[in-house]
């Protein structure tokens, strides 16, 4: 424990810092570290209230003819209960709000910025040894833009005529008739505003992500010593830089059509649908070329951080260099560029013209190469390791069982000819659930039982940790891999109820399966809330590098200081994965241990691969 | 409407008789006996027909969905008013009848206008959901009969409990999860006191990664043996390409079956065999070129292979159709399908969206001669083994037009002409034998979200026989003809005379 006694050492020398105020320190951080908790809890709460919904539209699905009235003290008037038998149902219009809230939730609010914005901001310039990120003050807008997004699309839950229904990739023309659709008023009106603000942090935020990784790495530092995490963060903030802006514009666009009668996305609409002057002259299909542009890179988005997170977290675990660290690089650069050119794949049939649609499917298939190779390097990265199950290796692991089984079903959808009967279907539901919901969701998790003693100075309780992954890794399969099957039956997504088509009846007993892994999914979850905020206060606390990492950020001390290190910044002199070097007799060589003979001059010094 | 539909009427009404005590029953068959000879029975089965091709996307008995639920609407209003809202609701809220603004304030959104009903038509409609507003009430009042005393207020409480059991429920769970959460706790302390875990958690979960990992692996083949044989991609496919897609989607799955076999069972076996235990070390093992090559290299085979199978499929499948195919026009709308048939030049005649809902529901030039003979059907009908081009129009938004048995999509976008071409090899009544279903209907379901009733936006295709389908073209009479148009709703013309229209008389009659 001689650990913590150098923590008193740097607690003292942290005195000479001015005093903050309850302000500075908790709500307009400029600290890195404290910026990364603010995005980590508005996104586990945001996350909370995205999970409910889907538990409500689950039981809609598998008991469709449950009685519902006791939602109505929290959904009020979208349960509408029936006055003499005290029925209570679900609106069909608020089902298509929960599914559109759920997914722009999930896919936004959760992980892109609650799992990008929290490890990049704790990672970045812990991990590669700066103070802080390139501009601080950037940071904390853009923290300030996300939450401001996240108030407002929760504000939009409680409008009139309902928060935006038209799904999360809001296609006009629906999204932009209010005749069409009563969520498409000031539902939608405000679900764009949420995302223009929510746009404008993540560019706040990539900016510095850059900046800081590119300019401000410590001494030794070289990008071919980057963790794998750093990297992934790098490529995220460069796909998003490239590819919000498009949607920024894109949501302007569809601004206009739906405030200032322009007909950007409109065409042929009858007056009756407009309430004005009839709009022709525009293109739906435009609309979805702009999403998809940002729509695509997003699921990268997603999905890089939760991979790179899980290099770390597997290295670290299995106590062995990440295998092929080059080659995960380079696959990890294939994806990011491939990324930017296969959106149409979500288009096959939109009425593109279909010569488009084969070179979108060269394309797309082309990026489960470097897919494959990320898998096979984790397996190998196993094989032969001394394999400790911290809590966030069960979840690494899971992690990539779901990028199998999800990069799996990808080569059918991505495949024009059979999307023609997959698209839309349970079937896609199932697959991107797992390969960017279940996966980036377990990569997030993985990270936060990894990074909890950094991020609180404490850690989380490890059997509650354990619970917590076993049930929500079963009920995530229990839930999404029968969709798979009910897809390929031809069930449309986004079906207030199954029951329009006898043949579909088969799937009642399924559904009602999945429902109730959904439910055990969310029970799941409790225990983890509990877990996260009791060891916040009152968790064992933390030694300075409770995993034996290599990685920059377990040399500074367990107290948060401005600055991150109280002397100076630690170089560099090695690739961050010398775990169980047979030079060294630990099974861990932190990155900032030179070789023998290297000094601070000969930094051309480079790992030696040991013949083995 | 090929099941007689005498038949039809004669289970409908004894399979009624049946759900009713018997106190009632006496009531009920003086009561449908005197409907019988009215001959407003008839009317119902008529509105049944006209529900369902106007109404029921929009609304049902029971249930709201986007309009009301139209249980007893007939006490609601008099039939007169219901005419006049049926028609053209917003005509009525305009008067400033009380009740019309009220309903169109709750449920914000405008009633389509049925001008082109007939009143008698509305009637018909009315009669059968005043028939089936009976047939609800006297399941109800079956089922309450056996405690007489029971009352609304019962239930309403019988219900607050139910919600007070259920809030008990949900703090008895979250009690019991925060007992457990403080075991862990201890269980940690404990073992931080000891210094070593007080469970081995190690080897628990090495126990359960193989277990789980490799079962889950077992499992989701036993599923697939279960679950794979009730998809549509088991059954025949009923196109031509269909079987190409078919055979693409089997070799796809031999080689991502095989890959996840694999890589799964590896991972788990992995996690368990390599998890750590005393004084174990790991093999310090950074990289291998060769191993990448190789697995960067096989992919790309596979993947290619993959690839060319796809774009052969794609480009077949997408190929000009040869001149002469019979062109269809599907035409989507809120919430429902309407096909348009050319007729007789097979050319089918302009449109314009300017002049939708005006002359006629579809928006047709009359003035075109070529839609002089066009017809339009609520159900689809297209002959065995003939190319067929759907040209997909939509009046509002996007609608997907999907046909899982002939493995056929393509999305109904405002403004954008779209259209798929395909050839339909399997009859209704064949794939009925073969999948031994007497019931069974192929289905165009919408696939694109499109609003409150997307899930209920579907309507049945049939595939004829040649013959069968002549003899159905033969029935169907212009729908766009000056004359006609101005009477009766484009979709419904097989179903009435069009003189019929304005008159009272029942149709049994016509029959």
């Amino acid at each position: 424990m001689s650990h913590d006694h150098s923590h008193e050492a740097h607690g003292h020398a942290h005195v000479h810092h001015h005093e903050e105020n309850f302000i500075t320190k908790y709500v307009f951080s400029q600290d890195h570290k404290m910026i990364a908790k603010q995005f980590l809890i508005t996104g586990i709460v945001m996350g909370v209230l995205g999970m409910l919904m889907s538990m409500v539209f689950r039981l809609q699905l598998g008991f469709p003819d449950m009685d519902m009235a006791f939602l109505k003290p929290f959904l009020g008037k979208w349960i509408s209960v029936d006055d003499t038998t005290g029925f209570g149902k679900l609106d069909p219009n608020f089902y298509l709000a929960l599914i559109t809230i759920h997914g722009t939730i999930m896919v936004f609010f959760v992980l892109t910025a609650g799992l990008s914005g929290t490890f990049s901001n704790l990672l970045i310039p812990l991990q590669c040894g700066a103070r802080d990120m390139a501009s601080p003050f950037l940071n904390m807008l853009s923290y300030w833009f996300f939450f401001l997004s996240s108030l407002v699309m929760f504000c939009s839950l409680f409008v009139e005529d309902g928060p935006a229904s038209p799904g999360w990739t809001v296609y006009p023309p629906l999204s932009a008739l209010p005749k069409a659709l009563p969520g498409s008023g000031t539902g939608m009106t405000l679900w764009l505003i949420s995302m223009i603000f929510f746009i404008v942090s993540a560019l706040l935020g990539g900016m510095n992500y850059i900046t800081t990784v590119l300019n401000m790495r410590t001494k030794g530092m070289k990008m071919s010593r980057m963790p794998l995490t750093i990297w992934a963060f790098l490529l995220t903030a460069v796909l998003g830089l490239l590819s919000f802006p498009v949607l920024f514009g894109g949501s302007l666009l569809l601004v206009m059509d739906r405030s200032f009668g322009t007909s950007f996305y409109l065409s042929d609409i009858p007056v009756e649908l407009t309430g004005g002057i009839e709009r022709t002259g525009g293109s739906p299909v435009l609309f979805q070329h702009l999403f998809w542009f940002l729509g695509h890179p997003e699921v990268y988005i997603i999905l890089m951080p939760a991979l790179g997170i899980t290099s770390e977290v597997i290295a670290t675990n299995s106590r062995k260099p990440i295998f092929g660290y080059r080659a995960m690089i380079i696959s990890l650069l294939g994806i990011a560029f491939l990324s930017f050119i296969v959106w149409a794949h979500h288009m096959f049939i939109t009425g593109m013209n279909p010569f488009l649609g084969s070179v979108f499917m060269v394309t797309t298939l082309i990026i489960a190469v470097p897919s494959a190779v990320k898998t096979f390097n984790y397996l190998t990265t196993l094989w032969r390791g001394n394999i400790q199950f911290t809590p966030a290796m069960m979840f690494a692991i899971g992690l990539v069982s779901f990028f199998i089984a999800g990069g799996l079903t990808g080569i059918f959808l991505g495949n024009a000819a059979l999307d023609i009967n997959l698209h839309d279907t349970y079937f896609v539901v199932a697959h991107f659930h797992i390969v960017m919901g279940s996966a980036a969701i377990f990569g997030m998790f993985s990270g936060i039982y990894h990074w909890f003693p950094k991020l609180f100075r404490r850690h989380m309780n490890k059997a509650a940790g354990y619970v917590h992954f076993w049930l929500t890794f079963i009920s995530a399969y229990g839930v999404f891999f029968p969709m798979h099957f009910i897809g390929l039956a031809g069930v449309p997504r986004r079906y207030y109820a199954n029951t329009a088509y006898e043949s579909f009846d088969v799937w009642m007993d399924v559904n009602q399966f999945i429902t109730i892994c959904a439910l055990l999914g969310g029970l799941a979850q409790v225990i983890f809330l509990i877990n996260f905020f009791y060891s916040i206060r009152k968790g064992r606390k933390s030694e300075q590098n409770p995993w034996k990492s290599n990685t920059l950020e377990w040399t500074a001390p367990v107290e948060h200081l401005h600055g991150n290190w109280p002397g100076e910044i630690p170089t560099v002199y090695r690739w961050p994965y010398d775990y169980s070097n047979p030079n060294y007799t630990e099974d861990f060589v932190p990155q900032n241990v030179p070789h023998e003979g290297q000094t601070d001059e000969n930094q051309e010094f480079e790992h030696p691969h040991p013949t083995t | 409407m090929r099941k007689p539909f005498k038949t039809h009427t004669f289970t409908m009404i004894s399979n009624f008789c049946m759900s009713l005590n018997p106190k009632r029953k006496l009531t009920f068959l003086i009561a449908s006996l005197f409907l019988f000879l009215s001959a407003s029975a008839q009317n119902a089965t008529e509105g049944e027909k006209l529900f369902k091709d106007n109404c029921q996307s929009c609304h049902a008995i029971n249930d709201k969905v986007v309009g009301p639920a139209l249980k007893d609407v007939h006490k609601r209003r008099d039939e007169a008013w219901l005419i006049k809202w049926i028609k053209n609701s917003q005509k009525v809220v305009a008067s400033g009848d009380a009740y019309a603004v009220e309903i169109f304030k709750k449920y914000g959104s405008v009633m389509t206008p049925f001008e082109s009903l007939s009143d008698g038509q509305v009637k018909s409609i009315l009669a059968y959901v005043k028939q089936e507003s009976e047939k609800v009430t006297a399941t109800v009042a079956v089922t309450t009969s056996d405690s007489p005393t029971s009352s609304v207020a019962d239930k309403l409480s019988t219900n607050a409990m139910k919600s007070n059991i259920n809030w008990l429920l949900i703090m008895v769970v979250g009690l019991l999860f925060v007992v457990i959460f403080l075991v862990f706790n201890i269980l940690e302390t404990v073992g931080r006191i000891q210094g070593h875990d007080v469970v081995n958690w190690s080897s628990i979960n090495g126990f359960l990664l193989l277990t789980i990992g490799i079962g889950g692996v077992a499992l989701s083949i036993w599923e697939f043996m279960v679950h794979a044989p009730l998809t549509v991609s088991a059954q025949k496919p009923a196109s031509e390409h269909g079987p190409g897609i078919d055979n693409m989607f089997n070799i796809t799955l031999l080689f991502t079956g095989i890959v996840f076999i694999i890589t799964q069972v590896a991972l788990f076996y992995f996690a368990w065999k390599y998890r750590s235990k005393k004084n174990s070390k790991a093999y310090f093992y950074s990289h291998n070129d060769k191993l990448e090559y190789a697995w960067t290299i096989v992919p790309a085979i596979v993947l290619t292979i993959l690839v060319i199978n796809g774009l052969k499929n794609w480009n077949k499948i997408f190929s000009k159709p040869a001149s002469g195919t019979a062109n269809v026009e599907v035409y989507a709308y809120q919430f429902g399908w309407t096909a348009r048939y050319p007729g007789g030049d097979n050319k089918l005649g302009k449109h314009d969206f300017r002049q939708i809902g005006k002359s006629n529901a579809l928006g047709v030039l009359t003035e075109d001669p070529n839609s002089a003979d066009d017809f339009t059907s609520s159900e689809i009908h297209l002959p065995v083994n003939k190319p067929v081009t759907f040209k997909f129009r939509a009046k509002d938004v996007i609608h997907s037009a999907y046909l899982p048995h002939f493995r056929v999509q393509m999305n109904v976008v405002p403004g954008l002409p779209t259209e798929f071409t395909f050839t339909p090899t399997v009859t209704t009544a064949e794939m009925r034998t073969e999948l031994n279903n007497p019931k069974f209907d192929y289905a165009l379901l919408c696939n694109k979200i499109c609003g409150a009733a997307h899930y209920r936006m579907k309507v049945t295709v049939v595939i004829d026989s040649q013959a069968e389908y002549d003899k159905w073209v033969a029935e169907q009479k212009p729908a766009f003809t000056k004359s006609v148009t101005e009477q009766i709703p484009a979709a419904k013309i097989q179903v009435t005379e069009p003189n019929q229209a304005v008159s009272n008389k029942p149709l049994a009659s016509v029959k």
